[in-house]
C-alpha cells in the first residue's frame, strides 16, 4: 500500500522522504591503490503533523512499514506544535545537477586518475605519504506529501581528495583538500596542483614574532572568518535568540566589500537543487550585500518558530529531520589580483589552515586559533611554513573594514566559492 | 539473521578471505532545548557490508541495507577486489571461533516506556533551569542497541550485542553581553539504572555555567598547569594516541622511524596503556570488528615506546602481534586501527602535592574541543582555576592549551594516584563518532603555552 495514504490515516499532514544511493570508490594508500568498494544505500524517512505536533521516524535497509508508522506516531505525541504547512507542488529554477556520462566511466579510468594524481604529488615531495581517494555517487531522492508535492532530484557526483603527509624528524606536515563536481572533466587538476604547491612551500620553515600584521586567508583558511557568521545566520540560532545577528537585519555592520550569496541555483554544482529537501523552491539570495545584513537561512519549521518564510534551505540526511543550511556559498571576489595584494605586504602571515576550528564560542564571533599550515610573508613573497604561532580576534570587529578581496576565486569543500580574505591588522601571537 | 545463512555465502565466495558483518539498530533520542521539548525519535537501521581479499589484488568491499541477496553482496566485493592490482596484502594470524555475547543490562531500556525516559530528561533539564542565570539548556538522551553478526573464512563466528544509553547536559548561563555554557554526562553499556542518579552531576552544569559569568579570562602566557582526569585523558588520546595507531606508521618509513618502539617520549613516571578488556568502559567488547579478541595493549611504560595498536593487516605488515584494534563505527564502513580505552597509568602523586609548589600555575579542567595536527595540538578547557603560592584560587575560563606533543610529554613531571576513567567519549577518526574511553589520573604538565588573546 502507498506509504503516504498510510500515514494520511493517521494524521493531518504527511510526508515521505526517500533516499537511494550507488556509490563506487577506489582508495590509494601510500601511493598504492589498496582497495575498491561499492556502496548502496536505501531508506525512508517520515514525517507528520497529528493534532498540531510534527512528529519524525526513519529507517534504513528493510522497511517495516508498522514499525515505522507506530514511531511517528510516539513521536508526534511528544512533538511540538507548529503551525507547519508542507509545502504544495511548486516547480523551482532549473538547475542540472545530473551528468548521465559519469555512470558509463570504467572504473580503470579512475584507477588511471588516481595513478596520476599521485604522481603529481609524488612529484612535489618524493618521501611523503600520498593517499588519494576518488568517489562516484548517483544519488536520488523522492519527497511526496499530502499537500501534493512528488519531487525526485538526481544527482551525480565525482569526488576526490587527495592529502600528503610528510614527516621529517618529529615534524609532521598533513595537507589536504578535495575536489567535488557533478561529471567528470579534468578540473580536478587546479586542485591538485595547489596541493602540490602547499607541499613544496611548506618545505622551508621561517620564523615570526607575535605582533598586529596583514593576514591572507586563502579560500581553504577562510571558514575560520565565516564559520561565525554563518551560525549566526542559521534560522536555528535566530529563533533560538542565540545569534548575535538577532535584530541587525538591514544593518552594514561590515565592510561594503563584503557580498556573500547563498546559491542553489548553479547548475553543474552537487550542493545544488530545484527545490530543498522539503520541496520548498530554492533561489539565490544575498546572506550579506555590500556589508548590510540581508537574510537569515530558514527551513519550514525554524521558519515557522521564528515567523518567518523558508528560504529553501531545509536540508537533511536519513536519519535526522531537516535543518537549515547553506548550499554553494559565495563570496563576490575584489578587484585586485592576489599577486598585487600580497606585493602590498611587508611581513605578514597568510593562512591555508588552523587547529580546533569552531571551538570555543564561534557564535559569538570569537576566534583563537593556532595556525595549522601557514607561511610567513616577506616584503611580497612566501618565505616559508611557520607552525607554533596562533591568531586571534573577532569577526564583528576584523570583519568591519578588511584590508582587501582578489579577484580570483576558488571552489572548496565542494560548496564554497570564495577569493582570498586580506586583513590589514590582525593579532598573530608566538606560542613558544 | 541466521549463521547457517551467512555460512552457505562464505562457502560460495571465490575470495581468499571474506568476511560478513550485519548490523541492526535502533536508536531513541530525546533532546529538550530550553523549555522545549525538541525531539522524541526512534530510528531503525539495518545493513551490512562484506570485505573481502584475493592474492595478488586488494580489498574488496560492498556495503549495502539490503540483506536478500547475500550471495550477490560477496560476489560484489570480490569483483571489487578483482579490479585492484595492489601491492600484497597478507593478514596476521588470530585465533577465531564461535561466540555468543548478549547484553546484561541493570535496567533495559528496550522495555521502559518513552514517557518516562522522557520525564527523567525533562526533570534534569528543569534542574538546569533553575538557576537563575541559566538562560538555555541541551538535555540529551540516547539509547542504542546494536546487534553485530560477524563472520570470516577463517572460523569466526561471533554474535554480539552492543547496547548503549547516554545522558548530556549542557547549561547556558548570560549576563548582559556575558555568555558562558557548562556540560557533562554520562555514557554507558551497563543499562538504564546509572541515568537515574544524575542530580549531582545536573546541580553541578547549572552551578558551573554560572559560576563562568564571574570568571576572568586566563592571562596569556607559559604556566605550570595540571589538568584534571577529563582534560589528561582526552590529551592523551589525541596527542599520544592517534600516533600509536599502526595505520600512522606502516606505510610510512619515517612515520616509523619517529614512532620507533624504544623511543623516550617521558619520564620514568609515564605508563600509558589501551585496554579493550575493562569492564563497562565505553571501548570495551569482547572482540574487535575482525573478530580479534580485544586486550591490555601498553604503549609506554616507563617514558619509554613499548607498542602500538594493529589491525591484522597493519600486524602483518610490521611483524607484530594483533591487538584486536580493528573497529568500525557501523556497517557502513571497513574496521581501520582504532584505540579502545586509552589511559594514563597512575602515579604516585596526591593532587595537593603536585600543586604545593606551584607559585603561579593554572589547574585546567574538562575537555570542550581539541584538534591536534600529528604533533602540534591546541585543546579548550571547559574552565580552570589559577594556583597562587600553591593553593587553589579564582576561576578562570578560555583556558585553551596548545603546544607540541613531544615537548609537552618530557614536560609531565607529576602524575597522581587518582586515575578516573571517563563516562563520555567519542573519536571521529575517519569514519564519525566511534564511543571510547579515555583516562588518567591528574597530571602536572611544567611549560604549557596558555590562550593567545
Amino acid at each position: 500500500m502507498d506509504l503516504l495514504a498510510t500515514l494520511e490515516q493517521h494524521a493531518e499532514q504527511a510526508e515521505v522522504f526517500g533516499i537511494e544511493s550507488e556509490s563506487t570508490q577506489v582508495s590509494f594508500e601510500a601511493g598504492e591503490i589498496k582497495s575498491s568498494q561499492v556502496r548502496e544505500t536505501q531508506g525512508v524517512a517520515l514525517r507528520a503533523l497529528i493534532e498540531g505536533r510534527l512528529g519524525f521516524s526513519a529507517a534504513g535497509g528493510r522497511l517495516d512499514v508498522e514499525e515505522l508508522v507506530e514511531n511517528l506516531v510516539a513521536s508526534a505525541h511528544f512533538g511540538e506544535p507548529l503551525d507547519l504547512h508542507f509545502p504544495a507542488a511548486a516547480a523551482g529554477p532549473d538547475v542540472t545537477t545530473f551528468d548521465p556520462r559519469l555512470a558509463e566511466v570504467p572504473i580503470a579510468r579512475f584507477v588511471e586518475i588516481g595513478r596520476a594524481v599521485v604522481a603529481r604529488l609524488t612529484k612535489a615531495d618524493a618521501d611523503a605519504k600520498v593517499d588519494v581517494d576518488i568517489n562516484r555517487t548517483t544519488a536520488r531522492t523522492h519527497l511526496q506529501n499530502n499537500a501534493g508535492a512528488d519531487i525526485q532530484h538526481e544527482v551525480t557526483g565525482f569526488h576526490l581528495s587527495a592529502s600528503v603527509e610528510r614527516v621529517r624528524g618529529d615534524d609532521v606536515l598533513i595537507v589536504y583538500d578535495s575536489f567535488s563536481d557533478i561529471g567528470l572533466s579534468d578540473d580536478y587538476e587546479d586542485m591538485v596542483e595547489r596541493l602540490a604547491d602547499k607541499v613544496t612551500r611548506a618545505g622551508r620553515s621561517a620564523p615570526l614574532d607575535s605582533g598586529r600584521m596583514p593576514v591572507i586567508f586563502s579560500p581553504a583558511g577562510a571558514p575560520v572568518l565565516l564559520l561565525p557568521l554563518l551560525m549566526a545566520l542559521n534560522g536555528d540560532a535566530v529563533q533560538r535568540g542565540t545569534s548575535p545577528l538577532q535584530d541587525r537585519l538591514g544593518d552594514e555592520l561590515f565592510d561594503a566589500r563584503l557580498t556573500l550569496w547563498d546559491d542553489p541555483t548553479l547548475s553543474g554544482r552537487p550542493a545544488s537543487a530545484s527545490n530543498d529537501d522539503e520541496g520548498v523552491p530554492t533561489r539565490r539570495k544575498a546572506l550579506v550585500q555590500n556589508g548590510m545584513v540581508e537574510t537569515f537561512l530558514y527551513d519550514l519549521k525554524t521558519a515557522a518558530l521564528a515567523g518567518a518564510e523558508s528560504t529553501g534551505n531545509g536540508s537533511r540526511s536519513l536519519f535526522s529531520p531537516p535543518s537549515p543550511s547553506t548550499t554553494n556559498l559565495i563570496l563576490d571576489p575584489g578587484d585586485r589580483s592576489l599577486d598585487e595584494m600580497l606585493a602590498g605586504i611587508e611581513r605578514g602571515l597568510w593562512v591555508e589552515s588552523v587547529l580546533g576550528l569552531g571551538q570555543g564560542n564561534p557564535i559569538s564571533g570569537a576566534f583563537s586559533n593556532p595556525v595549522g599550515l601557514a607561511y610567513v610573508i616577506e616584503k611580497g613573497e612566501i618565505v616559508g611554513r611557520v607552525k607554533d604561532v596562533a591568531i586571534a580576534g573577532n569577526i564583528y570587529e576584523v570583519l568591519q573594514e578588511i584590508g582587501g578581496l582578489s579577484q580570483e576565486s576558488i571552489w572548496v569543500r565542494g560548496r564554497y566559492h570564495l577569493p582570498y580574505i586580506m586583513l590589514n591588522e590582525l593579532n598573530v601571537v608566538r606560542s613558544s | 539473521m541466521d549463521l547457517e545463512h551467512l555460512e552457505k555465502a562464505l562457502a560460495a565466495s571465490r575470495s581468499d578471505y571474506t568476511e560478513i558483518r550485519l548490523e541492526t539498530r535502533r536508536t531513541t533520542r530525546i533532546v529538550y532545548h530550553g523549555r522545549r521539548l525538541e525531539t522524541v525519535s526512534t530510528v531503525m537501521d539495518q545493513g551490512g557490508i562484506v570485505r573481502a581479499l584475493v592474492h595478488g589484488k586488494g580489498w574488496g568491499l560492498s556495503t549495502f541495507n539490503s540483506l536478500d541477496d547475500l550471495d550477490k553482496r560477496v560476489d560484489q566485493a570480490y569483483q571489487s577486489a578483482s579490479v585492484v592490482e595492489a601491492r600484497p596484502i597478507t593478514l596476521a594470524e588470530a585465533e577465531f571461533g564461535q561466540d555468543e555475547i548478549r547484553a546484561a543490562l541493570d535496567v533495559d531500556f528496550r522495555e521502559l516506556p518513552l514517557k518516562e525516559k522522557q520525564t527523567l530528561v525533562g526533570r534534569y533539564n528543569e534542574m538546569l533551569l533553575d538557576y537563575p542565570k541559566v538562560v538555555d539548556t541541551q538535555a540529551s538522551y540516547a539509547d542504542q542497541f546494536v546487534t553485530m553478526t560477524y563472520v570470516n573464512s577463517e572460523g569466526a563466528r561471533i554474535i554480539e550485542e552492543r547496547p548503549q544509553s547516554s545522558l548530556y547536559l549542557v547549561a547556558t548561563a548570560r549576563e548582559d553581553g556575558n555568555v558562558q555554557r557548562a556540560g557533562d554526562g554520562l555514557s554507558t553499556a551497563a543499562g538504564h539504572a546509572a541515568l537515574f542518579n544524575l542530580d549531582d552531576l545536573a546541580r553541578d552544569v547549572g552551578q558551573r555555567a554560572t559560576d563562568l559569568l564571574s570568571a576572568e579570562t586566563v592571562v596569556g602566557g607559559v604556566y605550570p598547569v595540571v589538568c584534571d582526569p577529563k582534560l589528561a585523558g582526552v590529551f592523551i588520546h589525541e596527542a599520544f594516541g592517534h600516533l600509536s595507531e599502526a595505520d600512522f606508521v606502516y606505510s610510512n618509513p619515517a612515520a616509523q622511524e619517529m614512532m620507533v618502539l624504544g623511543r623516550r617520549f617521558g619520564s620514568e613516571i609515564l605508563n600509558v596503556y589501551d585496554d579493550g578488556t575493562l569492564p563497562g568502559q565505553r571501548g570495551t567488547h569482547k572482540y574487535d570488528d575482525e573478530g580479534t579478541p580485544m586486550q591490555r595493549t601498553p604503549l609506554i611504560e616507563e617514558g619509554v615506546l613499548v607498542g602500538r595498536l594493529h589491525s591484522r593487516e597493519t600486524a602483518a605488515a610490521m611483524d607484530e602481534d594483533v591487538t584486536g584494534n580493528a573497529r568500525a563505527t557501523s556497517y557502513r564502513y571497513p574496521p581501520i586501527v582504532r584505540m579502545t580505552n586509552t589511559f594514563i597509568a597512575p602515579g604516585s602523586s596526591s593532587f595537593e602535592e603536585m600543586i604545593a609548589d606551584i607559585e603561579l600555575g593554572v589547574y585546567a579542567c574538562d575537555a570542550i574541543g581539541g584538534q591536534t595536527m600529528l604533533e602540534n595540538f591546541s585543546f579548550s578547557a571547559g574552565h580552570g582555576y589559577m594556583i597562587r603560592d600553591g593553593q587553589l584560587a579564582e576561576m578562570v575560563k578560555d583556558v585553551v592549551l596548545s603546544g607540541n606533543l613531544f615537548t609537552t610529554l618530557q614536560h609531565i613531571d607529576a602524575i597522581g594516584n587518582d586515575l578516573t576513567l571517563s563516562r563520555t567519549g567519542m573519536c571521529g577518526k575517519g569514519q564519525g563518532g566511534l564511543p571510547v574511553g579515555t583516562g588518567s589520573p591528574h597530571i602536572r604538565i611544567q611549560g604549557v603555552a596558555m590562550g593567545g588573546r
